[in-house]
């Protein structure tokens, strides 16, 4: 036998070593609980990090939105039924948070009922022409690339701060203002300025991850479906709605799932850069719930269960149309 | 209907030289093959007539109009891909009607050509299906269909039936050509397969490294090839080449040695090969005939097909040597087999591989 062929059969039998240790195991197990019973064994890790880190938190957060009292402990809060849930839905005019009982709930819903939608569409839509624009044949396209996703890989929190610095009174954005002969605008006291940057902010910072998501989708459409089209007559602008946009249709429709998810998540960069400010003008419903359960004395976790249980529902009618349009679009 | 003109048509990729020049006529209602091995430019000369790859230089006339800035959908020609191209999303209704409705045709045009065109492929009872309820053979059939509705005047198919399994390529290929029969139109066909070029056009464009080596009707090709590249790609099985030296060349013929072989005289007279130059003599398996005096051939398989047979045979230095047989052939592997070219079906080529004719009348 040659010596590498030693080597070989030595390492061979090394590297099989855990096998053979764990088989009669193994072996053993199926003969106790039976072989249709053994998937559950292998899933059985992944099951309890998913029951102890997600399930049990919602069963949690329902037990807390139906009692009351600041302390932690389950055994010592008591019962107080649907009070903090009728708690956040009193209201004189559902239109006007100032006639609610608890205004700030109402005033981060409506925040989050115009950032959502707002902070979505520009998203999909500058990622959308960034991806069209990165799919074509331009030149440093893997530096692009690169340089539209970098910010993804930032910590929101140094996002918020790179950003802050720019807009700040004597930020970078006014030094410029001033430089060009504008007067300086403080960028992040007036509401709808606020707004505004809050939206700008958190599409720059998540932009590049939906872009290379489009890029991937548009990239997966043949080039000759579009030579076709090209001798097919079709203009630029026929051939992006008629092939590209319906081919793109599958792609979109995650893309536009995840970014509703995370703009409705939307928390850290935010508090950051606005802490919700000015006044309540960029409190989101994730900030709000923060704030009532762990910032504001005394500790009202009921409540923010409660508004958190709120959002879900909200998240789950949304996520059961999605899969209603999708299923649609997919078996027309 | 229309005719179309080639002139010193070259394209570069960067550096890369695809097509070094091209001039090529071809005439109204001709069926034209572009048949070549894979990277001979055959279909970079297609997309180049679409209009789909812009020339380097040179000049492409439709009819005597110059269309080499003319936008491909607007040439007046039509194109069937090879991958088929159909719009996946897309009904095969609105397959064939897209390219109609981006001219703003009315309507009811629209529906008389579709079902015109649905009819002629016999497609009508697909046309509410997506492509990707359809077979292969119907897809392609899609394909040239969405082709005819918009009435070109010159049809280009790359490679249609690569695509397709064997027994669906021979009936499309039928198809093709009936069809051509039938509209009468201009058309231009890429293939690498030398069977579809002999069996569909009317005439062959043989190519190779991006310059046409011969041009000519199948049987011009098959039995007066140009040089030994055009000898040995048209015709199945392929030619057999066999290199030798000229012995003599006089008023009796011209006497050729090689390949360990008995010497071979040729009964031509004028053929402008001195004495010692080297020539490469191509015969056909179909064309070597058994004779008692022949080259001594080892058989080293029998391949039977049942209505003939190919002989893989070797000479004694080694060089194969393919044979037909007519009928079933009682040779067996090892056999010893007599065998000389049957008259006048040789081909001779020099030294640079371009076909020798006697000189003078």
């Amino acid at each position: 036998m040659s010596a590498s062929l030693r080597i070989a059969r030595a390492t061979g039998a090394v590297a099989s070593l855990p096998a053979r240790a764990i088989e009669p195991l193994m072996a053993g197990l199926q003969k106790a609980i039976g072989i249709k019973k053994m998937p559950w064994f292998f899933l059985l890790p992944n099951l309890l990090a998913v029951i102890l880190f997600s399930l049990l938190p919602v069963f949690v957060n329902i037990f807390y939105s139906f009692t009351g009292s600041d302390r932690l402990y389950p055994s010592q809060r008591p019962f107080i039924g649907t009070y903090n849930y009728e708690t956040l839905l009193d209201c004189g005019n559902y239109l006007d948070p100032s006639t609610c009982s608890r205004d700030l709930f109402w005033r981060a819903l409506g925040n989050s009922l115009v950032f959502v939608p707002t902070q979505v569409a520009a998203m999909i839509g500058i990622a959308l022409l960034t991806a069209i624009c990165l799919n074509g044949n331009i030149r440093g396209r893997g530096f692009f690339r690169g340089v539209f996703f970098f910010p993804v890989m930032l910590s929101p929190v140094v996002v918020a701060l790179t950003w802050q610095w720019i807009l700040q009174r004597t930020g970078v954005l006014n030094g410029i203002l001033t430089n060009l002969g504008f007067e300086p605008v403080n960028w992040l006291v007036y509401a709808n300025s606020a707004f505004f940057w809050s939206v700008f902010v958190t599409v720059w910072a998540h932009m590049g991850f939906y872009t290379i998501i489009l890029l991937a989708g548009l990239q997966a459409i043949p080039r000759d479906v579009y030579e076709a089209a090209k001798m097919d007559s079709a203009s630029h602008w026929r051939a992006f709605t008629r092939i590209t946009l319906p081919l793109l249709k599958p792609v979109l429709l995650v893309v536009f799932i995840l970014a509703v998810i995370r703009s409705v998540q939307t928390f850290d960069e935010l508090y950051v850069l606005t802490g919700g400010g000015p006044g309540s003008a960029t409190l989101l419903m994730v900030q709000y719930i923060y704030e009532i359960g762990f910032a504001v004395q005394p500790r009202n976790f009921g409540l923010a269960a409660a508004a958190s249980l709120l959002l879900g529902i909200v998240l789950l009618i949304f996520t059961l149309v999605q899969l209603r349009i999708s299923r649609g679009s997919s078996n027309g | 209907m229309a005719n179309l003109v080639l002139e010193n048509i070259t394209k570069s990729f960067g550096l890369v030289e695809v097509i070094p020049s091209i001039n090529l006529e071809i005439t109204d209602g001709e069926f034209v093959v572009f048949v070549g091995p894979s990277g001979c430019g055959k279909s970079t000369l297609l997309r180049l007539i679409a209009g789909l790859e812009d020339a380097s230089s040179g000049d492409i006339r439709i009819d005597g109009e110059s269309v080499i800035n003319v936008p491909a959908a607007d040439r007046g020609v039509a194109m069937v891909f090879q991958s088929y191209a159909l719009y996946p999303h897309m009904t095969v209704r609105e397959n064939l009607s897209f390219g109609l409705e981006n001219i703003r045709m009315p309507k009811g045009e629209i529906e008389q050509r579709v079902s015109k065109a649905a009819a002629l492929l016999q497609i009508e009872q697909l046309l509410e299906r997506r492509p990707k309820q359809l077979s292969g053979g119907q897809r392609q059939r899609v394909a040239i269909g969405r082709a005819i509705t918009r009435d070109p005047k010159i049809f280009l198919f790359d490679e249609p039936l690569s695509n397709l399994d064997a027994e669906l390529r021979v009936l499309m290929r039928v198809e093709i050509t009936s069809l051509h029969q039938r509209l009468g139109n201009t058309m231009i066909y890429v293939t690498h397969d030398q069977i579809e070029a002999m069996t569909m056009a009317d005439k062959i464009v043989v190519l190779r490294g991006g310059r046409i080596e011969q041009v000519g009707a199948p049987l011009e090709l098959y039995n007066k090839p140009l040089n030994t590249f055009v000898a040995g790609f048209i015709g199945s099985p392929r030619m057999n080449f066999v290199q030798t030296k000229v012995v003599e060349n006089s008023e009796a013929g011209i006497t050729l040695s090689g390949e360990g072989l008995p010497n071979l005289t040729l009964p031509v007279q004028g053929l402008p090969l001195p004495a010692g130059a080297a020539a490469t003599l191509g015969i056909r398996p179909e064309h070597l005939v058994p004779s008692a005096d022949g080259w001594p051939l080892k058989v080293t398989l029998a391949e039977q097909h049942g209505a003939s047979s190919y002989l893989h045979c070797m000479t004694p230095n080694g060089t194969p040597i393919l044979v037909h047989e007519p009928g079933q052939s009682r040779l067996r592997s090892g056999d010893i087999l007599h065998v000389s070219p049957a008259a006048g079906e040789w081909h001779l080529f020099d030294e640079e591989g371009l076909r020798v004719e006697p000189s003078g009348p």
